[in-house]
């Protein structure tokens, strides 16, 4: 199952600030719902694990998060991340590319484009199903992004290892779905 | 005309109402679920969550370690006794356990048994297998694409491709169309569905060490040949096997394969020594036992202008998933598809069908459908509406113009087929006349007028079932005949049982009340029995509406086997010559003098008491029929729909059902069957699909996406009929279970087409959901 989901916010930060923290996949990391960075393999690349849990189902990905392009000039990243569930339970991969735009008001236009690949049990639960986690799990990440950028920096690896991550929350998570269903027609709803 | 006897008797033509019915309304029936053993312990699957991936390893000690666990079979273990691998019913073979690769999403991959259903299911999360992903195949057109990947590498033969069939005249049919005034043709994919019995697969395998014998007990629409093909499987000496099938909830074909499970069941029970129960889930039932259908179909026909049909043609690509494990007729790889050339006469026809391998679970069975006929009758009922269109003429006046004409039977047709018997023209007049079709279509052309949608659409379907004669029809060799065996007790009582097995048909009432029509005994007084190949005469079971021209048929010799010898007992008794006797349901008399008779009762009691000398004791007889050819069912169907041109939503406004099954048995019985097949219709033409994402994900693995019609969806049916006996069966019936399955669709289909015409469109594929109309009406800027 592959989706794509487009987002668009704004942060009341510098540009240089916010791409700082969004070229650093440890601190996006700290962002994601359910997601860790547990390793780094080498400049580029980093060890991850993210828990998603959606009714009954959890599946536990562990993989792989790479940078794929780093322009700092534009201040754009491309992000591949794939992980296969602990258990075998299926796979799931992500490209994520991030922009950054500086406003007028010395804010900054985050813009993200994310092709979401699926296999497995979760995917069965059908696209209109899982478009929605994906919103409510970039909704939980646009509002964790924000609040972390408030943040007083500091060791960026700290807060990203080693903690004890919950997994996003399933019953919260299938009733906004369900919402969500009756909002309005999902993107790629058929 | 059938004799009709006393509603005491209860023979032919009764609405007895359904013996078996009143332990199912109590919730008393006998179902596999509800069989527990001393010492039974449970199996669970573990399934591949990939459509297509090499499997790197597989660790089980997590599993083995969880206390109750008492064993894990992997594919690797089966190996070893050659196991891992088992005959499909078409000739292909199909992984037992995966080894090597998995080659469908939810395909087994291990057996977990414990002593409790629950510890097995928690145990089977800890089954840890290291898949490495393949690219899949999930689009059977791309399946013979050079580059597409592979997806059986077990096979010699490198490629995708299955089989290709043809029939017909290709080059006779080519001229026809080349010169023909008027060409019409459709593309329609009938899409994958599912029988989704209400009871799902399973079964409990019980192996004795102290007797040697193995006992199944089974969800199977074919006890008999299930036996035969563990004897073959698992080398068991077929003497020692025993299958029964209890209660079976809807098999609908979805029971006619032999699936992983069960064999997994098996070898747990010979192993172990202990009985093992396994049993699907919902979702288990929907993404790895026998689908039905995925046909991506084109029809063509050729016509003079005056809407006189001269050729058909029929190019059809059959996906059948990773495994052929269709349950078809040896010589009929596409089953009885060929019959697609419908209530029509042609100078020429010419049909092709390949099948491929995809990425997706195996089956193709047939859903209550003999052999792939509910497609073929699909297409043609969808292809006529698009000549009648091209045309300009009315659907129901081209139909009734090329009708093969009742004179013309028994006919054969350009495909091969001999129709027994026939009447369209009957039954379509019927249906037009009480539907009020000419008022009706008065009606749309006002609606239009006032930018309404209402569509009516006809189908005019003929079935070809009761497989089969056995110079055409065996599975895995074995000829499809069927069997009876009737005993007469000493009271007068009877016990028959059958080859065949009831899945909710209602063979305990329909059976016995053959008996009563032969015999005279009441049917109250007949017990049938059938699924115990312990006790039952050796069959192939029930499906493709088989029951009745098969072993209903066997069921009538053998009652006439023992009235003939219930005569030469009477005649012993009223001491008179055989000759002089007459027979009435119930009793033999003396011509002219009727006050002399012998009751079959009396006949009973003598034929255990004081039979003639020289005369072998008692009153039974067996009998294996061998129909002398098929049979072949019709109707027409009328539906009137009305669209929401707001949501795209179609309701069902009337649907009249015309069936002409031949001679009946119980009234009451056909009607039920009738309904059940139109709501099945229904639910397929309008909700139901399964469907796979590019990866091979089922998307319509459980009923939050595969939808069941329940009452609400289900609108009020209107059944009428014509009787058109058959010639060549002991009693003239046809078989009904499937008509309103094979007949429906189209009807619903052609009536949203109807309302959609004057728009320009031609065809819309199954399932025609709110959405895909809305989106066609947006298109059209029809959309309020």
């Amino acid at each position: 199952m592959a989706l794509k989901i487009e987002k668009t916010f704004e942060v009341p930060e510098p540009v240089e600030k916010v791409w700082a923290f969004l070229s650093d996949p440890r601190m996006v990391a700290t962002c994601v719902p359910g997601a860790q960075i547990t390793a780094q393999v080498d400049e580029k690349t980093y060890k991850g694990a993210i828990k998603v849990k959606v009714g009954p189902s959890i599946t536990d990905y562990t993989g792989e998060v790479q940078i794929v392009r780093l322009d700092t000039e534009n201040h754009e990243i491309e992000i591949l991340g794939k992980g296969q569930d602990v258990r075998g339970r299926g796979s799931a991969s992500m490209k994520m590319t991030g922009t950054l735009r500086a406003l007028d008001n010395s804010g900054t236009e985050v813009r993200s484009v994310s092709e979401i690949g699926v296999v497995g049990i979760l995917a069965q639960m059908g696209s209109r199903v899982i478009t929605e986690v994906s919103n409510i799990m970039f909704g939980e990440f646009t509002k964790n992004f924000q609040a972390r950028l408030k943040e007083p920096s500091d060791d960026p690896a700290a807060p990203a290892t080693g903690a004890d991550v919950k997994p996003i929350k399933a019953t919260a998570v299938a009733w906004q779905a369900t919402k969500g269903l009756f909002r309005g027609k999902s993107e790629s709803g058929s | 005309m059938i004799y009709k006897t006393s509603p005491e008797i209860g023979g032919m033509g009764h609405s007895v109402k359904r013996k078996e019915d009143l332990r199912f309304i109590q919730g008393k029936g006998n179902y596999v679920d509800d069989v527990n053993l001393p010492g039974m312990v449970y199996g669970q699957v573990v399934r591949s969550p990939y459509a297509h991936a090499r499997i790197n390893s597989i660790n089980t000690e997590k599993a083995k370690a969880v206390p109750g666990v008492l064993a894990v079979i992997t594919g690797e273990d089966l190996a070893k006794a050659n196991l891992a691998w088992m005959p499909t019913l078409s000739y292909d073979k199909q992984m037992v356990l995966a080894t090597g690769k998995v080659l469908f999403q939810s395909q087994e991959v291990a057996f977990v048994v414990a002593e409790d259903r629950y510890i097995a299911a928690d145990a089977a999360e800890l089954v840890e297998v290291d898949y490495e992903e393949l690219p899949v195949l999930v689009d059977p057109n791309k399946a013979l694409d050079s580059g597409a990947p592979l997806v059986r590498e077990d096979r010699e033969q490198k490629n995708n491709h299955i089989f290709h069939w043809e029939v017909g005249n290709r080059e006779a049919t080519e001229q026809v169309f080349q010169s023909a005034e008027v060409r019409a043709s459709v593309k329609a994919f009938f899409p994958r569905c599912h029988p989704a019995p209400l009871e799902t697969c399973g079964c409990v395998a019980d192996f004795s060490r102290a007797t040697g014998r193995l006992t199944v007990y089974l969800t199977s629409q074919a006890p008999h040949a299930h036996r035969t093909v563990l004897a073959l499987v698992g080398g068991i000496p077929e003497n020692n096997i025993r299958v029964i099938s209890p209660d079976i909830g809807g098999g609908f074909g979805n029971k006619v394969p032999v699936y992983p499970g069960y064999v997994c069941a098996v070898v747990a029970s010979l192993t172990l020594g202990v009985p093992v129960k396994w049993i699907e889930t919902r979702s288990e039932n929907l993404q790895s036992t026998g689908f039905a259908r995925d046909y991506h179909m084109m029809a063509e026909i050729a016509s003079d202008r005056d809407g006189r049909m001269k050729a058909l043609r029929v190019k059809t690509l059959a996906d059948h998933g990773a495994f052929n494990a269709t349950a078809q007729p040896t010589k009929f790889p596409a089953g009885l598809f060929s019959i697609c050339t419908g209530s029509y006469e042609y100078a020429q026809a010419f049909c092709e069908v390949d099948g491929v391998y995809t990425n997706k679970a195996p089956g193709g069975v047939a859903y209550r459908c003999s052999f792939r006929v509910t497609e073929a009758a699909y297409l043609i009922e969808r292809v006529v509406d698009v000549l009648a269109l091209e045309l300009k003429m009315d659907p129901a006046e081209l139909r009734l113009k090329n009708f093969i004409p009742e004179d013309k039977f028994p006919y054969k047709s350009s495909l091969g087929w001999t129709y027994d018997s026939g009447n369209y023209e009957g039954a379509m007049k019927l249906a037009l006349d009480r539907i009020g079709y000419q008022e009706l279509r008065k009606e749309q052309a006002e609606k239009r007028k006032k930018g309404e949608l209402m569509g009516i659409g006809i189908s005019s379907f003929t079935e070809i079932v009761g497989a089969g004669p056995s110079h055409d029809f065996d599975i895995l060799g074995i000829k499809m005949f069927d069997s009876c065996e009737i005993r007469v007790h000493p009271t007068g009582k009877a016990m028959a049982r059958m080859g065949t097995k009831s899945q909710g048909q209602g063979h305990e009432t329909t059976y016995a009340q053959i008996v009563a029509q032969e015999l005279g005994i009441p049917a109250g007084d007949v017990t049938i029995e059938e699924g115990d190949t312990d006790t039952a005469p050796y069959g192939l079971g029930t499906y493709a509406s088989r029951s009745t021209p098969t072993s209903g048929a066997a069921t009538a010799v053998a009652a006439r086997k023992i009235r003939d010898k219930a005569k030469k007992i009477a005649a012993y008794l009223l001491e008179c010559n055989e000759n002089d006797l007459e027979w009435e349901p119930g009793k033999f008399f003396v011509k002219g003098a009727p006050s002399k008779s012998k009751t079959i009762q009396d006949i009973a009691f003598a034929a255990y008491t004081n039979f003639p000398p020289g005369m072998e004791p008692g009153l039974e007889a067996v009998d294996y029929y061998d129909p002398p050819n098929l049979t072949f069912p019709f109707g027409t169907y009328i539906c009137v729909v009305d669209i929401d041109q707001g949501t795209g939503e179609v309701k069902v406004r009337r649907f009249l059902a015309v069936d002409d099954c031949g001679n009946i048995i119980n009234p009451m019985i056909v009607e039920g069957q009738i309904h059940g097949g139109l709501t099945e219709g229904l639910a397929i033409a309008f909700m139901q699909q399964i469907d796979y994402d590019e990866s091979g994900n089922v998307q319509g693995g459980s009923f939050m996406d595969y939808l069941l019609p329940t009452a609400v969806e289900t609108p009020h049916w209107e059944t009428d009929k014509t009787c058109t006996p058959c010639p060549h069966h002991p009693f003239g019936a046809k078989g009904v279970g499937e008509s309103p399955n094979v007949g429906s669709p189209a009807a619903f289909v052609n009536a949203v087409v109807d309302a959609l015409s004057h728009l320009g469109v031609k065809h819309i594929d199954m399932p025609i959901t709110p959405w895909k109309v809305w989106k066609v009406l947006q298109e059209k800027g029809v959309a309020a």
